[in-house]
């Protein structure tokens, strides 16, 4: 007995030692990861969302703000019909592009709070008005963070009064003219300055830094891009997009007037699409500029094997599918969600549950299959 | 027989550096907890504490907190030193107990573990030997204990080992290697041995030899002659589990604990060189004297422990009360042994309503915090305390006889998820009780096995 015991003990070491050696060994003959979408291998998953999505799409996004700063300071500098017409087609250009970076919620966009400043609404007129009032307001304090970004602007362009002709008046005549295009411009000048710190750090090191970080502890690339990503499709697409407006969160009661540019009207829905568009990019790892894709987190998922017990479908096709389906579902609404909300505000709670189903399928089934930490402390796995 | 074994004697030494090892481990496990701010993080900014069944009256205590965790690592280190060491043993106990009882959020196997060590410490003479009180009174040095005094607590380490490799013996790790085939891929990088994480045999193998590992090494532990292989395959094993995942001080403690099994010669060395850098003089406390416990002490403690053992071996079964799926509904999971056998996840929304039309989707963050939540989402006793707390917060809101209904969505193991909860019925209503909880939908699978 106890010589079995022995020997039992001798085989468990000699096994391991066997496994270091295999290992040894067994890493000169591992697939070359280049061309192989079935290697686990998030090095490749990181290169080329860092490479091919998220630092082309903040280019992107340069370009169009680039227009909007140039267009506003022709606004502030003369306030008339035609310079506000092209500040409010800038304006556009640049909310809707906005929405293919904004999923970015990790890394440099996290660290500057860069969402805080520049999407957060219904704005508030009351603490824009004080802000114009007061002309010193310090647009870093998150008590401004609804008073300033692309609703404040919305509001500032489109709602400040009711024809295009008393705008440009709000603007050019009266005692308080002045301090409201300083308002204008000081919006502009934070987002400008909040924009920049986050496209120079991506522009800069950290687009190396994001990649070399292939652990998936809390803190790597992985962990923080995921959690990034889905909650930024829970919180800000399907709930502050379509759930909130729709009162799905307040059974019985629904609030047309918070739906994203509110001023605009005929955008939100663009802007709603365009975002669930570029997550489904993003999923897929579709270059933003070709229409390629990469190894992307479908790749990751599809890699790890992850699937239905039952019917043997894998997690990351179950997962397409039902983009396409909410995408469907958005198809299915009027391009002026505050009239939808308005007239006939079921198609808007269909298109929430629908995305309920995604949120689930994002935030439980796939950070599961990807061992993906959202805790910072200790655990003992159960 | 069982006077014969109970007059069994063995040097002291093995007991003594246990309690130096257990409270030096425990005082750098506080210190850790401290630095990471862990305290502030877990114990006084959440708002509602998840309380053990019964166990309501413990909570933390606002910012005196701190001062039951200045309390915990002093008497860790007055027991390590062997100074006032029955009040600090009891001290430990009580504090660190009480600590690991605040909110069932941060439950572990391995502090339950260090809880059951440190309570059958409270009645061992660990400090008649090579520590502070027996350096102080020399009539309470005593070279030669009890020899069942380390039997138990070697029984308690085996107990951990065999329960944990029972609870091994399951469909989903053995024949699927679950849930180490989602963790494996996921630690690809580690250095040296990452590469093989990519193949799903690993996982497999990793799941058979930890079995094994866990139901056989009491046994060569125990065994003198596979001693020194039994502690080779401790530390390896519990080094890689380190390296791979985040589970702390564990690993450590594991092997420090181990060493319990080592002969009393072995521990004398290590006695002899720590002798050497304190300058304690060679023989300080070898005085050949015997400890005895009183009759009537004798007595007490045989009956004490033997409930105490008996409750060890029942407590991790009593899962067969209940008929439902164990890893899906954890109704008797805790306090078992079940250590790393589920992945699981959960999303749960709730949405609370009263008679006059009033109607809201709860925002957890308002109530939890990130680890409360991941805690709640999947397991059934949480979501009923949480929806409690819910029916009560909206009572004081003004909702008249509130109802609380749950929409969670739970994936265990790498099944694709399912509905948890029967999304019909008020939870509002439902007691907590030790009862089978009948709104847990069953899981649409089996899992065979312990």
């Amino acid at each position: 007995m106890q010589k079995a015991q022995l020997n039992w003990i001798k085989g468990l070491c000699l096994g391991l030692l066997a496994l270091v050696f295999f290992v040894g060994c067994g890493k000169d003959s591992q697939p070359t990861k280049e061309e192989d979408s079935n290697a686990i291998d998030r090095k490749a998953l990181l290169a080329n969302l860092a490479d091919n999505i998220i630092v082309p799409a903040y280019a992107d996004f340069k370009l169009k703000f680039d227009v909007m700063l140039a267009k506003s300071d022709a606004f502030a500098a003369q306030p008339n019909n035609a310079n506000l017409l092209a500040l409010r087609t800038a304006w556009q250009e640049a909310y809707i592009t906005w929405q293919k970076v904004e999923l970015f919620d990790f890394g440099p966009g996290q660290t500057f709070a860069i969402r805080s400043q520049f999407n957060i609404y219904p704005t508030s007129e009351t603490v824009i008005q004080s802000n114009i009032t007061s002309g010193t307001a310090n647009l870093d304090l998150p008590a401004n963070y609804a008073a300033q970004g692309f609703p404040a602007l919305d509001y500032l362009i489109n709602g400040v009064a009711n024809s295009d002709a008393e705008i440009v008046t709000y603007y050019s005549t009266g005692a308080d003219a002045t301090k409201r295009v300083n308002y204008l411009k000081k919006v502009i000048a934070q987002m400008n300055t909040t924009f920049t710190s986050v496209y120079n750090a991506w522009e800069g090191d950290f687009a190396e830094t994001f990649k070399s970080k292939t652990a998936i502890d809390a803190g790597s690339s992985t962990s923080t891009l995921i959690n990034g990503f889905v909650l930024n499709y829970e919180r800000y697409i399907r709930s502050g997009k379509i759930g909130i407006p729709a009162g799905v969160l307040t059974p019985g009661t629904t609030f047309p007037e918070k739906v994203e540019a509110f001023y605009k009207k005929d955008l939100s829905l663009t802007l709603a699409k365009t975002a669930q568009q570029a997550s489904f990019d993003f999923y897929n790892g579709k270059a933003y500029n070709a229409n390629t894709t990469g190894y992307s987190i479908k790749s990751y998922l599809t890699s790890l094997g992850a699937k239905d017990a039952t019917s043997g479908k894998l997690l990351a096709d179950i997962i397409a599918e039902q983009f396409e389906a909410c995408a469907r579902k958005l198809d299915a609404l009027n391009n002026n969600l505050n009239s939808q909300v308005i007239n006939n505000n079921q198609p808007m709670v269909d298109a929430f549950n629908e995305m309920q189903i995604l949120v689930k399928l994002l935030k439980v089934d796939m950070t599961s299959a990807m061992s993906i930490t959202i805790s910072y402390t200790d655990n003992d796995g159960d | 027989m069982l006077k014969a074994y109970l007059n069994k004697t063995q040097h002291a030494a093995p007991l003594a550096i246990f309690r130096i090892v257990t409270g030096c481990m425990l005082f750098l496990s506080i210190l850790r907890f401290w630095s990471n701010g862990w305290i502030y993080e877990l114990y006084i900014k959440p708002k509602f504490f998840f309380s053990f069944y019964g166990l309501e009256f413990i909570k933390p205590l606002g910012n005196y907190t701190y001062l039951l965790f200045a309390i915990c690592a002093v008497s860790a280190i007055f027991v390590a030193i062997g100074w006032y060491y029955r009040q600090a043993s009891v001290l430990l106990f009580a504090s660190f107990t009480y600590i690991e009882l605040m909110d069932k959020s941060t439950y572990l196997n391995h502090y339950y573990f260090i809880s059951l060590v440190l309570f059958i410490m409270m009645f061992l003479p660990a400090e008649r030997y090579f520590s502070v009180d027996a350096h102080q009174k020399k009539e309470k040095q005593a070279t030669f204990i009890p020899k069942w005094n380390t039997d138990m607590l070697k029984l308690m380490v085996f107990i951990l080992y065999f329960y944990a490799g029972l609870a091994k013996l399951n469909s989903d790790w053995l024949f699927h290697a679950l849930p180490l085939k989602i963790w494996l891929p996921a630690r690809n990088q580690t250095p040296i041995i990452g590469g093989l994480f990519n193949y799903e045999i690993t996982a497999y193998v990793f799941c058979w030899v930890g079995c094994l590992y866990d139901l056989s090494i009491g046994f060569f532990l125990w065994n003198k002659k596979t001693r020194w292989f039994a502690y080779l395959s401790v530390v390896v094993f519990h080094g890689l589990t380190a390296v791979l995942f985040p589970i702390g001080m564990f690993p450590y403690i594991m092997m420090a604990t181990a060493l319990l099994f080592f002969s009393a010669n072995f521990h004398l060395k290590i006695i002899n060189y720590l002798s050497k850098i304190f300058k304690i003089p060679e023989n300080r406390f070898n005085t050949n004297k015997i400890f005895n416990y009183s009759p009537l002490q004798q007595k007490s403690l045989v009956a004490l422990f033997t409930i105490f053992l008996a409750l060890q071996l029942l407590i991790p079964f009593r899962y067969m009360l209940y008929k439902n799926e164990l890893f899906w509904t954890e109704e008797g999971y805790r306090f078992s042994w079940r250590v790393m056998l589920m992945e699981k996840a959960g999303y749960a929304q709730f949405t609370v309503k009263d008679d006059t039309g009033k109607a809201e989707v709860v925002n957890n963050q308002e109530f939890l915090t990130l680890l409360q939540e991941k805690m709640m989402s999947t397991q059934p006793d949480f979501i009923l305390q949480y929806a409690h707390l819910i029916r009560d917060t909206y009572t004081e809101r003004g909702y008249k006889n509130p109802q609380v209904y749950g929409d969670v969505y739970v994936t265990l193991n790498g099944r694709l998820g399912q509905i948890f909860v029967d999304p019909k019925v008020d939870l509002a209503k439902q007691k907590d009780t030790f009862a089978p909880k009948s709104w847990i939908l069953p899981l649409n699978d089996e899992i065979k096995g312990f």
